[in-house]
């Protein structure tokens, strides 16, 4: 199935996060060089936060990805849950410090003492909602005695608003919100990344009219516009080989996108 | 995997559930209008309509061309020097197979102005924190330009020279034309056009290039020559509509 015309862009909206897919989006370059100027200014803590599916984790390994040609970076994207190894792990990742026991956070900036970075290591924190209050206020201490840097991400939803959350209260040094792509972003968004993987072809069926539908049933989130097109391109690529008469080349079909809409959920039906 | 007869089936399912609707209100409409026409003839007051539409002479100025009043014998179907001198494709390209067959190419598609370039956007940065004894340091990220032209079209441009891709070409030649850079479209087109002779949608873009740059003739000698090769529907149609416009 893999020579089909649309197998390549189907692929191309697999949602992984790879900083080398990273797509410039004006709005989003912006964070993203605010973010670098912020990280090597002498904060301690830089919050991103925003909706699911925003691009923050793709910020955030974009960061990783080009701080660490400079500095020492620590990506930790899957949260370390069980409390204890929290500093185990940093320790680790950082000082080289091996343990089989977990670590007192007195022991664990008494090595950060002994070990004399010229430039502070930063540690990037993906999905921070999930760590507990306890795990943040030890992160609090050992960015106020200035031993590491943190960068993390946190979901933002309805019913939480995280930034009254007390730990990030005094804390918080400067922080970003990410949102939702417009129309416009979001046609830049999917229009860059065919053309960016050569599948010229493709760019020229989408037009202004099948981005604005696809704006309107994904909100202009970046994930549900991954998985919009992922299954929009499944389809085409079914279509291809079964019934390729059906397949018009000059336009996104609307009814297909529709029914991509309903098996992604965007659409009930 | 997909199922796709499913899938169609619920695709069918939810159009008709949202047209449930429409087709409600339609036919309260129709229902209410009756009754209303009934009463109203019942009265037997034989009122003149009031709504016999007032006739008012609409003149249409056809967009008359200019620039078509002397013969052009010759055909000019040459991209400008600059242009040539900046694209120089090697020789030894050979035009890259197309997979796609176009069939139909959308309809004229209006000059699209670009947007309006300024759209401000504030985001929002968290209320200043009560208790925090070093200042808070606010993002000065507060205004953000966003500019549809900052998409690289010049990037696209420079890959067009190396690879001589006739759909980047094609891609390359409709971005101008909404953009309504109608020589630069003119250009993109010619080159996709002699990289691959079968694009509809390039022809057209081509002609109604031309046609913008107030050559109407040399645009409809190009539809009929590739009318002869191609017998494509909506070059035709195109045509039909230059030569309409330009009998008035
Ligand atoms: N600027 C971007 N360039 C390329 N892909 C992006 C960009 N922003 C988001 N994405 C893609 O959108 C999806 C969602 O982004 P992600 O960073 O995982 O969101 P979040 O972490 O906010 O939930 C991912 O597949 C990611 O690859
Ligand atoms: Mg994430």
């Amino acid at each position: 199935m893999e020579h089909l015309l649309f197998s390549k862009p189907r692929d191309l909206f697999i949602d992984i996060v790879n900083p080398k897919d990273y797509v410039q989006i004006d709005s989003v370059s912006h964070m993203y060089q605010s973010l670098k100027t912020s990280v090597q200014k002498p904060l301690k803590m830089i919050l991103l936060y925003g909706r699911p599916g925003t691009g923050k984790s793709m910020l955030l390994h974009k960061l990783h990805h080009d701080l660490s040609k400079d500095q020492k970076v620590f990506m930790i994207d899957i949260p370390i849950i069980d409390e204890n190894d929290f500093l185990r792990v940093l320790a680790h990742k950082i000082y080289s410090y091996a343990s089989r026991e977990s670590l007192t956070l007195t022991r664990f900036l008494e090595l950060s003492a002994a070990v004399n970075f010229s430039i502070i290591p930063i540690v990037l924190l993906d999905e921070a909602q999930l760590y507990s209050a306890d795990v943040m206020e030890k992160i609090r201490l050992i960015s106020d005695a200035r031993a590491l840097k943190f960068v993390i991400t946190l979901h933002k939803t309805d019913n939480e608003d995280i930034i009254a959350k007390e730990h990030f209260q005094t804390r918080i040094w400067e922080s970003i919100e990410l949102q939702n792509a417009s129309y416009e972003e979001l046609k830049i968004y999917i229009q860059k990344k065919l053309l960016k993987s050569n599948c010229f072809d493709v760019a020229n069926m989408v037009n202004d009219k099948n981005i604005k539908l696809i704006t309107k049933l994904t909100k202009g989130n970046y994930r549900e516009a991954n998985k919009l097109m992922f299954a929009l391109f499944s389809l085409y690529a079914w279509y291809e080989e079964h019934h390729p008469s059906k397949i018009k080349y000059n336009t996104l079909n609307t009814k297909w996108i529709e029914m991509a809409a309903i098996h992604t959920g965007l659409i009930r039906a | 995997m997909l199922d796709i007869s499913k899938l169609e089936r619920r695709w069918l399912k939810y159009k008709i559930k949202r047209s449930v609707p429409y087709i409600f209100l339609i036919t309260t409409g129709i229902i209410f209008s009756v009754t209303i026409m009934w009463l109203y003839s019942d009265n037997h007051q034989p009122k003149k309509s009031v709504t016999a539409s007032k006739t008012l002479p609409i003149t249409i100025k056809a967009a008359v061309l200019p620039g078509d009043t002397h013969s052009e014998n010759t055909m000019l179907l040459e991209p400008s020097m600059q242009f040539m001198q900046s694209i120089e494709i090697p020789a030894e390209v050979i035009p890259s197979s197309t997979s796609l067959k176009k069939s139909i190419a959308t309809s004229p598609r209006p000059a699209v102005p670009s947007p309006p370039v300024s759209t401000v956007q504030t985001p929002k940065v968290p209320i200043p924190l009560s208790k925090s004894t070093q200042p808070i340091i606010k993002g000065k990220l507060t205004s953000i330009k966003r500019d549809d032209a900052t998409f690289d079209i010049h990037e696209l441009e420079e890959r067009f020279k190396n690879n001589s891709n006739p759909n980047l070409g094609l891609y390359i030649a409709r971005y101008h034309y909404d953009h309504a850079n109608y020589s630069e479209a003119y250009n993109y087109a010619l080159k996709t056009n002699a990289l691959n002779t079968t694009l509809d949608e390039s022809w057209l873009i081509f002609a109604k290039s031309l046609v913008k740059l107030g050559k109407t003739d040399q645009a409809k000698k190009t539809l009929q020559l590739y009318i002869s090769n191609s017998n494509s529907e909506s070059a035709k149609n195109f045509l039909d509509t230059l030569n309409k416009e330009s009998s008035k």
